[in-house]
């Protein structure tokens, strides 16, 4: 291990020859504009860069890839925090505390918060990266579709968090989501599902449809039955960027902690990206944090646990990647095509035939990182300025950029429709009291979570027991029925001594 | 009409934002006569998401065609469906030579299906830009040793292996019930998602995986993964010690194939100009070495005049495979 921190040392110096810093630089920036605008996802971004890498040396093509991922879990928090508007699914998490905090007339502190999180949790599993390369690689083979199926379970799982105080409700707005979502051709066996025979449904609901439309274009409705009253955000003028001070972040060590190691452990996990880490994180949180009570109400832990955990799954996925050669998520996917197109394979032999290129790729993610915390710092002040135009105007270009979005996913100008359609109806919730986050949980995770289960369904030989036998999807499992059932305990009991060991049983690889 | 201005409007607005670089690498012509073709940018549609096979050859084809033709190719990623929604914006779009598609095996496949949403005779082949067998692979560490091993297993305990695919109904699907009709039965486990399936076989969840050798180069030269039979009439050119799906009795051979197709109807003379661009494409040294690297085969393209045949007969065969079972 020694060694490995000597040759990184030298991919430091790599990664400070200009050719290679200016490379960083514009990948962070590239990163964070991809990040805020919604629609344009985190893996077009990096697709649409991948050809302009064909003529440079592969060291700064990769390096300005990897920056993109990087800053790219990042820049969709302040459309989050600030619009209600998320840039990517990975922010969704962001809009229950965040978007609370900044409305209660912090919106500095909120952005302050994502990137603390986003940078302590991006170090930590940097380092667990450079460490653990080798060794942990091959931990990630033993995820087949129970686990998958038993971790997507408890992110659903975690809705019970999302209801507002209503656990019905909650249910309710969830079962509507996985409804939308099983609109369209099954995944497994193509059969047709609530078509009525229209081409327009035969393709399925994007989420991102219903993402953009139930938050962004519902926000603007809300803000237009009011007549576009006040500002949206009172204390406006006075914000300034809000670092937390280092008590807070003290007291809030062991989340850290463990949000990046959730972060770092999904993004390991081949298939599972920085989405799915995001909402368990944010479902743990939720469920067995020390402030869990108070979870939803804009307090730091639902700040911090989405965003470390986001970040953090960047290092988890390129273990994989670098040491076996398997893409953890669809940004790697693309970043290994750039590793083909110049003829290196990622894999076991990497290590050995291009070490001083893949330490230059890790030195070149702690760089990443330190220069996306003062890109950020300094773009919170002008960001948060926005928040002063009328509210108005901000409603017109918050509405430019959800059809932007909404377009730019598939190209198809019936996406508007539906948009709109779910704009309507996230306007309709907001309305009655009713929560929307469980709909957008269940129509992101909906469909993964049901080809997880067919397919154990179909490897196992319809044995639905393997969900509990198996030791990883077991603990899993046992989570999720504690995540259950603690609501009902709870209000059996005043406060019972559970709840403790679970948490560890799930970080525990 | 309105879609393609739209998304023009789109990607300017976008490549104006993000993309300022883009502007300078693009070739935009400022001449514009309506006589000419192209006279305008070529739409490329990919029916698929960005980064995947299909996606690469477009982006391939489509920066070399905007040096041939001094127009913008610019490539538009319209996945859903197998490939269905992509083509249905294909057929909305006027057929003029200005929209065009990649169409692969797995979209054809479709067709074989009994409620495809178009027909054959709905599109214009181009050209067939690349061939590529599929394998089986195993594990490297696998406890089959060849071929041989892997058919006694599974003929001694029908339905216990387990082969990873793309999904039911796809090419894959076709090709392992032709071995089902012979007797050797295995379960399909489809993984839509390719990292799952690759995982699968490394991680011991499958026996098998059923690929093609391009999309798991990185783990063929790692020695993680073998194969142990080719679907085709002959063996492999990379692998000639393991044996053909046709020399053991099998009769199938269903390549992974990726073709450019436009709309049916389309002037003959700009088919003409296109299939000739296509050509000069498929004869640089860029692309040859595009093809060696997906492990295709070398002699894949197929002109416009004979590629209308190659996706007839095509489907015959995957007909006739969905028909033994």
């Amino acid at each position: 291990m020694l060694d490995s921190f000597v040759q990184l040392g030298s991919g430091f110096v790599a990664c400070l020859m200009p050719h290679n810093l200016l490379m960083l630089v514009g990948g962070i920036i590239v990163g964070l504009l991809v990040g805020v605008l919604p629609g344009l996802t985190l893996v077009m971004g990096v697709v649409l860069f991948l050809p302009f890498t064909y003529k440079m040396d592969i060291t700064p093509a990769i390096i300005l890839l990897t920056a993109m991922y990087v800053s790219g879990t990042y820049g969709g928090a302040f459309t989050s925090i600030l619009f209600r508007i998320p840039g990517e699914p990975i922010h969704v998490p962001l809009l229950w505390d965040g978007y609370a905090m900044a409305r209660r007339g912090e919106p500095a502190k909120a952005l302050g918060w994502t990137l603390v999180a986003a940078l302590l949790g991006g170090l930590l599993s940097a380092i667990i990266m450079v460490a653990l390369t080798k060794p942990i690689a091959g931990f990630a083979l033993r995820f087949s579709s129970p686990e998958y199926f038993a971790i997507l379970l408890f992110g659903l799982a975690s809705v019970v968090a999302l209801g507002r105080g209503s656990l019905s409700n909650a249910l309710l707005s969830l079962s509507l989501g996985l409804l939308v979502a099983s609109v369209g051709t099954d995944a497994i066996y193509g059969s047709y599902r609530f078509t009525f025979g229209s081409r327009l449904l035969a393709d399925g609901v994007e989420f991102l449809v219903v993402m953009v439309g139930a938050y962004g274009v519902g926000e603007v409705l809300s803000r237009l039955e009011r007549g576009y009253a006040g500002k949206p955000i009172e204390t406006v003028a006075g914000a300034r960027t809000e670092l937390p001070s280092w008590r807070e972040i003290v007291a809030l060590k062991a989340m850290f902690v463990r949000s990046s190691l959730i972060g770092n452990i999904i993004g390991i996990i081949p298939g599972a990206g920085a989405t799915i880490a995001s909402f368990v994180s944010y479902g743990v949180e939720s469920q067995f944090g020390k402030r869990r009570a108070a979870i939803g109400s804009g307090i730091a832990e639902g700040i911090v646990a989405p965003q470390s955990a986001a970040t953090a799954s960047v290092g988890g996925a390129l273990i994989p990647l670098l040491a076996l050669g398997v893409p953890g998520s669809g940004a790697t996917a693309v970043i290994m095509g750039a590793f083909m197109l110049h003829g290196v394979q990622p894999g076991p032999q990497v290590f050995l035939t291009s070490a001083s290129m893949v330490y230059a790729i890790f030195a070149s993610l702690f760089l990443g990182l330190l220069l996306m915390a003062v890109i950020g710092f300094f773009a919170i002040r002008p960001l948060v300025k926005i928040l002063d135009l009328p509210e108005a105007i901000v409603s017109g270009f918050v509405m430019v950029f959800c059809f932007i979005g909404a377009l730019s996913i598939r190209n198809n100008v019936t996406d508007l429709w539906l948009m709109i359609g779910f704009g309507v109806l996230g306007y309709l919730f907001e309305r009655f009291r009713f929560p929307i986050a469980p709909l957008v949980l269940g129509v992101i995770l909906g469909p993964l979570a049901e080809e997880a289960f067919m397919n154990s369904m179909i490897s196992f030989g319809n044995d639905w027991t393997v969900f509990f036998t198996r030791p990883i999807a077991g603990a899993v499992m046992a989570c999720t029925l504690l995540t259950l059932l603690l609501p009902i305990l709870g209000s059996l009991r005043a406060r019972g001594p559970r709840g403790a060991a679970p948490v560890e049983r799930a970080e525990a690889p | 009409m309105l879609g393609s201005a739209i998304s023009l409007l789109r990607r300017s607005i976008l490549i104006g934002i993000v993309l300022a670089p883009a502007i300078v690498a693009t070739p935009w012509s400022g001449a514009r006569s309506q006589d000419r073709y192209p006279s305008r940018p070529i739409e490329f549609i990919v029916p698929w998401g960005p980064g995947g096979g299909a996606d690469q050859l477009g982006r391939m084809v489509g920066k070399q065609l905007e040096t041939i033709f001094g127009q913008g190719v610019p490539v538009v990623n319209v996945p859903g469906g197998t490939g269905a929604t992509g083509m249905a914006k294909l057929l909305a779009a006027p057929a003029d030579g200005h929209s065009m598609a990649v169409y692969i095996a797995d979209t054809h496949a479709l067709l074989a299906g009994s409620d495809a949403r178009w027909k054959l005779e709905d599109i214009t082949p181009a050209a067939v830009m690349l061939q590529a067998p599929s394998f089986l692979f195993v594990a490297e560490n696998s406890r089959f040793k060849s071929w041989a091993d892997f058919e006694k297993e599974a003929r001694a305990s029908p339905g216990k292996l387990k082969v990873a695919t793309l999904g039911f109904g796809s090419v894959d699907d076709f090709s392992l019930k032709v071995l089902e009709s012979k007797g050797v039965k295995v379960v399909q486990v489809p993984f839509s998602r390719p990292s799952e399936r690759y995982v699968s076989i490394l991680g011991g969840h499958a026996d098998a995986l059923y690929e093609q050798a391009g999309d798991v180069a990185q783990f063929l030269s790692g020695k993680q993964m073998r194969p142990l039979l080719v679907f085709g009439t002959t063996r492999s050119e990379s692998f000639k010690e393991i044996p053909s799906s046709h020399e053991l009795g099998y009769p199938v051979a269903l390549p992974q194939f990726r073709a450019i197709v436009v709309r049916a109807g389309t002037p003959p003379d700009r088919l003409k100009a296109l299939a000739d661009a296509l050509a000069k494409v498929a004869a640089s040294v860029e692309y040859k070495k595009f093809l060696q690297d997906q492990f295709a085969d070398p002699d894949s393209f197929i002109g416009a005049d004979r590629a209308d045949a190659f996706l007839k007969a095509q489907l015959e065969e995957m007909k006739r495979a969905t028909a033994t079972h």
